[in-house]
């Protein structure tokens, strides 16, 4: 075995004392065995090092709270339900007379004067006159996609609660009558 | 081993606590310490508290007109100890040193180069475990930057002993490895 091998890992750790490094750096120069062992000391230093940063950076990654995903979940149900059953909350009650009234049949004009109330609605007390109301409701189509809005994953979550790698768009078509009429996820 | 292992030489007689000097030290240090500690097995919490202790033993040492020669080598021989003296008051072992997990790799790394990365990672850590408790402290102080004289302080061992403790370790490494 060489003699100077074992002081190849001093001189690359610069440990040596002053007056043996040239002889070191000579000597290197022209033994290929020393100079091949050099390397693969430099890079096992070089490993080693990558990966204690690997690990510290793993090791130093917050994990996400046990409570985020659960809020996040408790956030889409209330997101998904707001937007499955409009119905209840934003359907004006002067709509179900006059949605009624444009879909019976036959000879009625389009801008008929309002039609008698159901019995059931006759003590009701409107502020509102309703031919406005059947006005709007037949320029509208309620079949017609309205609104179509694209929600990304990230918008849904708090930060940082997206799983990694994991990521899609919600997209939504909303009626003009406030119905979800589709909600498609894609990637 | 990285450059900064050049002996720190700040003009440290005007330091004082809180001074703009102690502000540097601790931006140059803080990483080396938390990423020694974290290998060391502590986990990140522990570790940023026994980072935060030292540097507050720091501030106490210099208003108390300590030594101010190698504040480097003081540091993490503060820090060492706290980390030794959390693992002996918990009666627990840390987990295993260097145990991080594999997911790690940098996002735009290809799939061959995660594969290779992988590999290469997994061989150093299986010989890394075949290390010694002192062979694998000197060599995480001396990825700290550390020169041997500033290990052999820390650990409370002869120069000549780190000098032979680092070489047996690179050199179980590199046959492990194949290097």
């Amino acid at each position: 075995m060489c003699e100077f091998q074992a002081k190849l890992i001093a001189f690359l750790d610069r440990e040596l004392p002053s007056e043996e490094v040239a002889g070191v750096e000579r000597h290197i120069e022209e033994c290929e065995e020393c100079r091949n062992r050099l390397a693969g000391y430099e890079l096992v230093n070089g490993t080693f090092d990558a990966y204690c940063d690997a690990v510290m950076a793993a090791k130093m990654r917050r994990p996400i709270p046990h409570w985020v995903p659960v809020l996040a979940s408790a956030a889409v149900a209330a997101v998904v339900m707001f937007l499955a059953f409009p119905g209840k909350r934003m359907e004006p009650p002067v709509l179900t007379p006059t949605i009624a009234a444009a879909s019976v049949p036959g000879p009625m004009p389009v801008l008929a004067p309002p039609a008698p109330e159901p019995a059931t609605h006759k003590k009701m007390h409107r502020r509102h006159p309703v031919p406005a109301v059947q006005e709007r409701a037949v320029k509208w189509r309620p079949t017609e996609t309205a609104v179509q809005i694209a929600i990304p994953a990230e918008a849904m979550f708090p930060p940082g609660a997206m799983p990694k790698g994991l990521n899609f768009v919600a997209e939504m078509s909303i009626a003009p009558d406030g119905s979800v009429k589709q909600v498609r996820l894609r990637q | 081993m990285s450059d900064d292992s050049v002996p720190l030489a700040l003009p440290l007689l005007r330091l004082a606590a809180g001074s703009l000097e102690v502000t540097t030290l601790y931006r140059e240090l803080r990483k080396p310490l938390l990423r020694y500690l974290v290998c060391l097995g502590l986990t990140s919490d522990e570790a940023q508290d026994v980072v935060q202790d030292a540097f507050l033993s720091l501030q106490r040492h210099l208003a108390s007109d300590g030594l101010q020669e190698n504040i480097r080598g003081w540091l993490f021989r503060v820090a060492h100890n706290q980390a030794r003296n959390r693992q002996k008051s918990y009666h627990r072992r840390f987990s295993e040193p260097l145990d991080g997990e594999m997911d790690f790799l940098a996002d735009d790394a290809t799939p061959e180069q995660r594969v290779l990365e992988k590999e290469k990672f997994r061989r150093l850590a299986a010989a890394v475990q075949l290390l010694t408790e002192s062979e694998r402290e000197c060599l995480l102080l001396r990825a700290g930057g550390l020169r041997y004289r500033e290990i052999g302080e820390v650990l409370g061992i002869a120069t000549s002993t780190v000098g032979d403790t680092v070489e047996r370790a690179i050199k179980k490494l590199a046959e492990k490895c194949n290097v």
